[in-house]
């Protein structure tokens, strides 16, 4: 790519519709949408129709024109009506994806516009009804905030609905990505799961059926049923009984529909963003759970599972508004696990509530004279806490289980009716959003109740105190296991390592992605990614010649972090090196040094000297010389005493370094730090090699000044393992000197005893390392 | 008031005394109102006019009932604003007492009727996630309406937490 300053601007412009996302992006529903959505009326018609046609056994003129005569035009009438209305809807409908929303416009004569913002898009669910299945389409329903109902983009095909939906989930996470970007996820008739999910829990019918037929509300239907047809027999009015019957029958197919057809072949998956629910017979639905919008668990088991130990796993989900609807057909549900056994169970409610012990809360009974008022179940009303959550259980009918974690509090309520008042019993109400679940601990003795009360205020204080200062969930289990775990959730293993750094792993996903992992479950890693994700954020639009890092996907798993990052065309530097003839690496590094410099034009977030990554960042410093101090105090602190021990001037030598860099005026600009081999990455074009991209920014990345980089360009290089890479470093010197003039000489002479002190703390881990740092500081 | 149902410190801050003339007032004029229609249409439609006085004379009892409630119901109002949330409570046969933190506040509303505000009162209610929260603070001076709300934003603010 040409860098001369006059064509700059044009290459500006043709990269950013190349790289950023497309400004306005229109997309039509599929042609067959008004097919899909009108194929009962079209069924109707066909039916009719047939119905005249076609002669039925008792008929016995069977068809005739004449008959024929009246029926086709009026069918043929309704047909063209039912096109043309179809026609014109799908004409006038456009789903338009611009920087900030997806809007859905519709209609010819009344235009109205739905908007959903990507940052209050809250789920993105794809569900295929029978029909649209059959054509391989797909409708997309987003749900945008606590009471607005769904926004629905129907039909794409399935392939479009599924990348757009990555797109989306992507937006709502607050990243830029093209809607191309994430295509190779596609979503496949059966199962509608992505490849990156990794099932949890998976229902077999056999146990739905089973579960079905134990259930409650089918022994009601069904018993209802039988008794009319029994009693209305054995009076011999079974004609009068019908008209009764049929709302039962009514019910029961409804029923059927939603417990079985509905949930049929429910799998509860994991993907990279949550959890993820599969699940359908004809309609199928695929719907997210976002776990952080989780407010409370239900867990409850009808008297007749109780002997095959099956339970039933409902969520409060914020924002789904119509999450009271337990067993809606095919939109959003509340139903976690509509069957599960106890290690299920447990499962899934470890992925919903991390680290949370079902059985370790001592549950608490209510005193002895509830009976009075609670004849009927007092025996199984309990209560309970821990740290994490309150619990309250009820019923045997039904014995139900409602868990709240304390951050999810909305508000407590002490409630006392006028029978309870003369016993001294009072209910705590802990309210949760709409939804299934209600934590009530009921028939409390009043002073138990007032006590329980007050302190889940504090419980509930607490955990919102500490889920704001995201204090990470302790690791479990070994750091491999971990890995391992993380490795398996995108399906690949270890032989995918594509390189190894002090602070992650990068393990190749595909062309186009990889995945980094971070080593240690510190807390700083979080903060450390939430900087670089915003820092590269802010690159985004800014094209100056090179690739940089981009972080698509941010996760974190038993206290360990990892991302997807964009993986770097071309191919690293460093092993290419010894491999490269004189000419071809003269060549390469002249780009390794234009590259250096372009590193600083990216933008800084902040102006002035400043760390920008790691614990201590943002922080701005006065000068260049606060700014470096601060960078070598931590090192220098560590590798003192062997310093001295090494090198007895070593006293003299730092204050000469700040010395020279109190005479230093220079405009501070963004500097990368570790500018070397490893993490520059070089494509060949034509002839010639070029450093394409520059990744691997890291605590080290500072606003500061850009000679720095061109001195760990140039003085990094002799870290590399190839005989020439001395010579090839004193070329790159002359080179960068031959630019700058003949001070460059000097300042890099400056900073590459400030990198020798920088990374003078690798005696312990790095000793060729420290014998260069040594090697610098004597210069 | 006994322990349950006590503040957690101090004193509750009581409604204004203008509520208490406004229940009044409203309780002995619903039912009568509401009871006349049918009792002049029963009266004027069959001429039975003693079904009219009983109607009218449950009316009565109930005014009456309603009027001798009308300031237990009054007194059974507290509220108070302490650090972290704010508490409430009110009713005399359903007795209760909400405690909502300012973190979880999402929206404070003020809100004045023709009626309320003939007798110079205001409404504050709060919504949090739930739906079950329910927290209104009826009978409010308007300068203590606002004071409360702006009070309550201030403090919500200060507070807030995601969900």
């Amino acid at each position: 790519m040409s860098q001369s300053p006059a064509q700059e601007g044009s290459v500006h412009d043709i990269t950013r519709t190349r790289s950023a996302p497309a400004v306005k992006q229109t997309e039509r529903p599929h042609p067959l949408t008004p097919f899909v959505r009108g194929w009962i009326v079209f069924l109707a018609i066909l039916f009719a129709v047939a119905r005249e046609v076609v002669p039925d056994g008792n008929d016995q003129t069977g068809f005739s024109l004449s008959e024929l005569s009246w029926v086709l035009p009026v069918a043929a009438f309704a047909v063209l009506f039912a096109g043309v209305a179809g026609f014109i809807g799908w004409y006038f409908t456009r789903f338009v994806i611009d920087e900030e929303e997806l809007r859905v416009e519709t209609g010819a004569i009344f235009k109205s516009s739905k908007k959903v913002p990507f940052e209050r898009l809250q789920s993105v669910d794809i569900i295929q009804p029978l029909a649209a299945r059959l054509f391989g389409l797909a409708e997309l329903r987003l749900e945008a905030g606590a009471g607005d109902s769904a926004i629905k983009v129907r039909y794409l095909r399935r392939a479009k609905a599924a990348a757009l939906r990555e797109y989306l989930l992507t937006r709502a996470h607050g990243e830029k990505a093209r809607v191309g970007d994430l295509g190779h996820l596609s979503a496949s008739v059966l199962t509608d799961l992505t490849a990156a999910d990794r099932p949890l829990v998976e229902v077999s019918p056999q146990r739905l059926i089973g579960s079905f037929l134990l259930s409650i509300e089918w022994f009601l239907s069904a018993g209802l049923g039988i008794m009319i047809v029994v009693v209305s027999s054995t009076f011999d009015m079974f004609a009068l009984a019908l008209p009764g019957l049929l709302p039962v029958v009514i019910s029961t197919v409804s029923l059927i529909s939603k417990r079985l057809v509905g949930m049929f072949n429910f799998t509860l998956a994991e993907s990279p963003r949550g959890l993820r629910i599969t699940r359908g017979l004809t309609n199928l639905t695929s719907q997210s759970v976002p776990i952080d919008r989780i407010q409370g668990v239900k867990i409850s088991q009808p008297l007749l599972w109780k002997p095959v130990h099956w339970y039933r796993v409902d969520v409060d989900i914020v924002g789904y508004a119509h999450s009271d609807n337990e067993d809606n057909q095919s939109s959003a549900t509340s139903v976690l696990l509509p069957v599960a056994d106890e290690s299920q169970v447990e499962l899934a409610v470890g992925r919903v509530l991390p680290g949370f012990d079902l059985d370790g809360i001592e549950l608490q009974r209510v005193p002895p004279r509830a009976r009075w008022i609670r004849w009927f179940d007092f025996w199984t009303l309990r209560y309970g806490w821990n740290d994490r959550a309150i619990t309250t259980e009820q019923g045997w009918i039904s014995h139900e289980r409602n868990i709240v974690p304390h951050a999810k509090t909305q508000s407590v309520r002490i409630a006392q009716g006028p029978l309870q008042r003369p016993l001294k019993l009072a209910d705590v109400h802990i309210d949760t959003p709409k939804g299934p679940v209600h934590a009530v601990a009921q028939q409390l003795d009043a002073r138990v109740a007032r006590e329980l009360a007050l302190t889940q205020l504090d419980r509930a204080r607490a955990a919102r105190a500490a889920a704001r200062s995201r204090v990470p969930i302790p690791a479990a289990g070994s750091e491999l296991d971990a890995d391992n775990d993380i490795l398996a959730m995108f399906r690949i293993g270890r032989d995918q390592l594509l390189g190894s750094g002090g602070e992650s792993e990068v393990f190749a996903l595909d062309e186009q992605r990889v995945l980094r992992l971070y080593r240690r479950p510190h807390s700083a890693s979080d903060r450390t990614v939430d900087q670089l994700r915003g820092l590269f954020a802010s690159w985004e639009r800014v094209e100056v010649g090179l690739e940089v890092p981009k972080i698509i996907e941010v996760g974190q798993r038993n206290g360990r972090f990892f991302t997807v990052d964009r993986r770097f065309s071309g191919q690293c530097m460093s092993p290419w090196l010894p491999h490269a003839n004189l000419d071809e690496r003269r060549k390469a590094l002249t780009s390794f040094l234009d590259a250096t410099e372009r590193l600083h034009r990216l933008p800084s977030p902040v102006p002035g000297f400043a760390r920008l990554v790691g614990d201590q960042a943002p922080r701005r410093f006065g000068s260049l010389g606060e700014l470096a101090h601060s960078m070598l105090e931590e090192p220098v602190e560590t590798s003192r005493a062997q310093l001295e021990q090494d090198l007895p001037t070593v006293g003299q030598v730092w204050s000469r370094l700040h010395a020279d860099l109190a005479q230093r005026v220079v405009a501070p600009a963004l500097v990368h730090g570790d500018v070397c081999p490893p993490n520059t990455y070089i494509t060949l074009q034509g002839e010639r090699w070029e450093v394409t991209g520059i990744g691997d920014f890291s605590p080290h990345t500072v606003n500061g000044d850009p000679m720095m980089d061109v001195t760990g360009a140039v003085a990094f290089l002799e870290l590399e393992p190839y005989p020439e890479a001395a010579s090839d470093s004193a070329w790159l010197e002359a080179l960068a000197v031959q630019r700058g003039g003949p001070e460059v000489s000097h300042w890099i002479d400056v900073y590459r005893r400030f990198y020798g002190f920088y990374f003078s703390d690798s005696a312990g881990f790095d000793p060729a390392l420290y014998a260069w740092c040594l090697r610098q500081l004597r210069r | 008031m006994d322990e349950l149902f006590a503040p957690p410190a101090y004193e509750w801050k009581r409604l204004s005394p203008a509520y208490l003339s406004l229940r009044r007032l409203t309780a002995s004029i619903t039912a009568p109102i509401v009871f006349t229609i049918p009792a002049v249409l029963v009266g004027v439609l069959t001429g039975r006019w003693w079904i009219s006085a009983l109607l009218w004379g449950v009316a009565a009892a109930i005014a009456i009932i309603r009027l001798i409630l009308a300031e237990r119901s009054w007194r059974s109002w507290g509220y108070l604003e302490r650090e972290d949330d704010l508490y409430l409570t009110h009713g005399v046969l359903f007795r209760r007492l909400i405690a909502v933190p300012y973190g979880r506040m999402q929206l404070v509303e003020v809100e004045s009727g023709p009626l309320e505000r003939a007798f110079g009162l205001a409404t504050v209610s709060l919504k949090t996630a739930s739906p079950e929260t329910n927290a209104t603070v009826p009978g409010l001076t308007p300068e203590e309406a606002a004071r409360l709300r702006d009070r309550l934003t201030e403090l919500g603010e200060a507070h807030l937490s995601g969900l």
